[in-house]
């Protein structure tokens, strides 16, 4: 074949601020084969890529969402077997034309269906042996309670992706709810994946092969990005051997064709992480050819067996401009649509329908069904606790006036039991001290498991401080923490103290004085500290040397004849449990410099709490035996340890219980149902996933809620008062009957409020 | 002078390679200069500033690497003139230091993670339109300017060892790695010298090979 005669197809010609790579090939086998024709494929006329010079002619698709597949793809194949060669740079594309070519086609340069499976996202098995690393990532199809778990076991530095494209950072629990709900409903799918955020410089290889042969490779590293991370400038390096070896290998294992770009980031400690193995060439495939490696024409080359014309580098860099080009006369631009009323921008959709495509392609075979993991991963139905469920038994529904909060006696009293004795076993010479955080749960019968499972009592406030002390406690069993512990000091009672923690300098200085003149007493004397790094507005700041130094200095002023505590406090269900590490870490180094720098051995450390009840009830509270191993080889004078449990303990005792006042149900299959509960009485929705209890009449079992398209709204006549999104609700549920709201117990009972009841 | 170099519009070409002038004269200016230091009273004054600057990057570098960048360095002081004798419990209440205090700065930082580090004494080139600003705004501020010559400036920053024998370099100043390959053009480095108190020795740096206590010119 003459290289005049050669047809070479080149689809995805999108060219905005996250383009195809269609114009870059054209671009990288106009240099090749300067006289070869090109013709720019593409789904919409809004793609700007359609105007570029070097496609000698467009073939215009109309787009996907009104593509007849079936003639499509009997054009692709005409255009084939008449000896042209087609390039897709369109995931969804490539995707359907494996399913169309299941044999493959010697000028259809694009991997196998096959192949797709092997490199599907997240889990990519075809990474194996490849000096890479797959970031951890967990299906959304397990139960929220499972995915709560995933998102602080890695800090909340998650990224919740659809199933080709797009992938939003989730930070919190309202986040993801919301996000999996946009992004199930644009892909129409629940098989989304949650990954872990892999802090480092991004990288990519490209490669190229034909029918199973590794034909060339470049090795780009982002020099520049885009808001959306996307290349904008990069340099290029030769590929490691070994990785050479083993693509290789990979490559003739999955018989490739095409193009690929396998994305990474390389953290500080130089591992890879392998975040999308792309089936075909990138965006800033030029690039590569300014640097001397023409990918697209060394396939193109061997599929046509004609000999592209080489070039040698410009440049070992590339970077990109933006410039504007003439409009083709028979693609003259479209009319821009109208902005909905009163919205702002034209708001319109991706101009090709991929989008649209996806959900046509959605019920196809392939990896699709799952979701790029291993194996295919079924949705997992919440665990319920067994107690729960035995103290279910105890409540009598019958005349009970809902919203109604439903304590969980045989629950409570089992993890008071098990919490007084956390960290007992620790080898390392501490004493290990709970307390109770009242604020947490002020109910009296919390306060009393807390008293006689031998636990102290932690007080912000004199008020709770006068109530741990109604409910049994002495004052020397109560902790005072908070900036108002003063506040009614009227009320507070009279004794000694256990501790009490300082938030200022001025609090300390005060505290110090009432300690000199014995208007005030407690064994150990602290200050909180506000770690640098942390946005918090309590503790004592040391983010300056100057405020470090007048730290110091008070802290020499504590009379000898008490004990000095430090305090630090970072609910690890919000930042994650190995974030709270790090601070604890941190903490300790700061105890380091306080304890060298004021002469002060610190004898008291005051981790407070925040924990998930999980994350110490688990493993028999191993994490927490585990940190409290590393306080000796930093601070050797610490002899107690104290935590101040509360969301841990209290959040499982309780559950609200909830009575369906009408259920609505549309067309499709979704539904809705009005609760007498609300947000008033569960404010941490927002922050926590409930498990949600039905009760089966016919069995007389409670049953969890599965996921679903359904939600629970609130009674309140507030738009945000929704108390459970997809959700199934049961088909028999009508009107009276009782939902319970597990996992309430904590800050969902002391911090609801009175709303809507006259 | 050096006002007049700044108002004379035509700007002398650069060409953006040291090819044209021997190695050793990229570096001949600076030759004998020592990293800067910050000095030390001997009491606590200066040693609290010590304690808090490690303890400070404990908590910012986050979990990260110990062989993560201390960014929060750079993020906190800007860059501009420092003066000299300079000490641990006056320098940080300076908003702007110059690149021997971020370089000091840094390298307190990775000692006290631990991970072994040299004071990189650097050249790099830029253009004589840049030097002219540089050469103005410090004389504004009535600092030394002879870390300026012509296109090209003195620089500090700090190495660490990441492997048996290689390393990264810092650029403290700058907040990011210096890339091996950029040994010419604006912004390039020219020369490097890494001081190590304990000896000699050759580490690798991308391809190329530095001895410790030596000017090493790129060509």
């Amino acid at each position: 074949m003459m290289q005049k005669d050669l047809t070479i197809y080149i689809s995805g010609l999108y060219s905005g601020t996250n383009p195809q790579p269609g114009v870059g090939i054209a671009r990288s086998l106009r240099r090749g084969f300067p006289t070869a024709k090109l013709v720019g494929v593409e789904y919409s006329n809004r793609c700007s890529g359609v105007h570029w010079e070097d496609f000698d002619d467009i073939w215009l698709q109309r787009p996907w969402t009104e593509l007849n597949l079936d003639l499509h793809a009997h054009s692709i194949r005409e255009k084939l077997d008449a000896g042209g060669l087609w390039i897709s740079s369109i995931d969804l594309e490539i995707m359907w034309l494996g399913e169309v070519f299941p044999d493959g086609h010697p000028n259809l340069l694009t991997p196998s269906a096959t192949a797709l499976k092997q490199i599907a996202k997240p889990a990519i098995t075809a990474h194996a042996g490849l000096p890479v690393r797959i970031p951890r990532f967990v299906t959304t199809e397990i139960s929220d309670w499972e995915l709560h778990r995933f998102c602080r076991e890695n800090d909340w530095r998650v990224w919740l992706k659809g199933p080709y494209y797009e992938a939003v950072r989730t930070a919190t629990w309202a986040d993801l709810t919301h996000w999996r709900k946009v992004l199930s409903s644009a892909w129409a799918t629940e098989k989304l994946f949650l990954q872990a955020h892999v802090t480092g410089y991004e990288e990519s290889i490209m490669l190229s092969a034909y029918q199973g042969e590794l034909l060339d490779c470049v090795h780009m590293r982002k020099r520049d990005l885009t808001e959306l991370g996307k290349t904008w400038a990069g340099d290029a390096l030769p590929v490691q051997p070994d990785i050479v070896s083993e693509l290789r290998r990979i490559i003739r294992e999955l018989n490739w064709s095409g193009g690929a770009e396998l994305e990474m980031v390389r953290d500080a400690e130089d591992q890879l992480w392998m975040l999308e193995w792309n089936p075909r060439f990138p965006a800033w495939v030029h690039g590569s050819t300014i640097t001397g490696h023409n990918l697209p024409a060394s396939v193109v080359e061997r599929a046509a067996d004609i000999t592209a014309i080489s070039e040698p580098a410009e440049s070992a860099e590339f970077t990109r401009v933006v410039i504007e080009i003439p409009v083709r006369e028979e693609f003259p631009l479209s009319p821009l649509p109208e902005p909905f009323g009163g919205g702002i921008g034209h708001s319109m959709k991706h101009p090709s329908g991929l989008i649209e495509f996806a959900q046509r392609l959605k019920n196809g075979n392939g990896n699709r069904r799952s979701n790029g993991h291993a194996e295919v991963l079924t949705g997992s139905t919440e665990s319920i606790p067994r107690s729960y469920l035995n103290d279910l038994q105890s409540v009598n529904f019958k005349g009970l006036r809902t919203p109604a909060n439903l304590f969980f006696e045989n629950t409570a009293g089992e993890i008071f039991r098990k919490a007084a004795v956390i960290g007992e076993n620790t080898t390392c010479g501490l004493r290990p001290i709970h307390a109770y955080s009242i604020k947490t749960n002020p109910d009296k019968r919390l306060l009393k498991l807390a008293l006689d499972s031998g636990l102290l009592a932690e007080a912000i406030s004199a008020p709770e401080a006068r109530k741990a002390v109604q409910t049994g406690f002495r004052t020397d069993q109560i902790i005072l923490n908070g900036p108002a512990k003063w506040w009614r000091r009227e009320e507070l009672p009279a004794g000694d103290f256990y501790a009490c923690f300082c938030d200022s300098v001025e609090e300390l200085g005060q505290v110090v004085n009432e300690i000199h003149n014995g208007t005030f007493g407690s064994k150990t004397v602290g200050i909180r500290l506000r770690t640098p790094n942390i946005v918090s507005r309590f503790g004592i700041p040391i983010d300056s040397p100057e405020l470090f130094e007048i730290l110091v200095d008070a802290v020499k002023t504590i009379p000898t004849t008490v004990k000095f505590g430090v305090h630090f406090h970072m609910a690890s269900s919000n930042i994650g449990t190995s974030q709270w590490r790090h601070l604890f870490g941190s903490m300790l180094r700061w105890c380091g410099s306080i304890q060298a720098l004021s002469g002060r051995l610190v004898e008291c450390l005051d981790i407070g709490g925040g924990w998930f009840p999980d994350d110490i009830q688990n493993g028999n509270a191993g994490h927490y035996g585990e940190v409290l191993q590393l306080i000796p080889e930093h601070l050797s004078g610490v002899t107690e340890v104290i935590s101040e449990p509360g969301k841990a303990l209290a959040q499982p005792s309780m559950a609200l219980a909830m009575s369906v006042l009408e259920v609505r149900r549309y067309t499709g299959g979704s539904c809705e149902a009005v609760m007498d509960g609300s947000i008033a009485e569960l404010p941490m929705h927002f922050f926590q996933p409930h498990r949600i209890l039905s009760l089966d009449k016919e069995s007389a079992e409670w049953f969890p809620l599965e996921r679903g398209d359904s939600i629970l709204l609130g009674r309140l006549c507030m738009e945000h008062d929704v108390v459970a999104a997809n959700v199934a609700i049961p088909e028999s549920t009508k009107a009276g009957d009782v939902f319970v709201f597990c996992d309430a117990g904590a800050y969902d009972r002391s911090m609801s409020y009175v709303f809507g009841c006259g | 002078m050096y006002l007049d170099a700044v108002n004379n519009l035509t700007e002398l070409p650069v060409s953006y390679s040291n090819g044209h002038q021997p190695f050793e004269e990229v570096f001949a200016p600076w030759k004998d200069w020592e990293p800067s230091t910050i000095s030390h009273h001997g009491r606590a004054c200066c040693e609290i500033v010590k304690e808090w600057v490690g303890a400070t990057d404990c908590s910012v570098m986050n979990g990260g690497n110990c062989l993560s960048g201390p960014r929060w360095i750079r993020q906190r002081f800007e860059w501009g003139p420092t003066r000299y004798p300079t000490f641990w419990c006056s320098v940080l209440k300076n908003r702007v230091l110059d690149c021997g205090v971020h370089a000091a700065l840094a390298e307190e930082v990775f000692s006290q993670r631990g991970v072994k580090c040299f004071r990189a004494q650097m050249v790099q080139e830029f253009s004589r339109s840049a030097a002219a600003q540089w050469q103005s705004s410090w004389e504004e501020d009535d600092a030394i300017t002879s870390w300026i010559n012509d296109h090209t400036i003195y620089h500090e920053g700090c190495a660490v060892l990441c492997g048996t024998d290689t390393i990264k370099i810092w650029d403290s100043s700058a907040g990011w790695w210096l890339d091996p390959k950029t040994n010419k053009g604006y912004g390039s480095l020219l020369a490097v010298k890494l001081t190590s108190s304990k000896g000699s020795g050759e580490l690798s740096w991308g391809s190329h090979s530095i001895r410790l206590n030596e000017w090493r010119a790129f060509g």
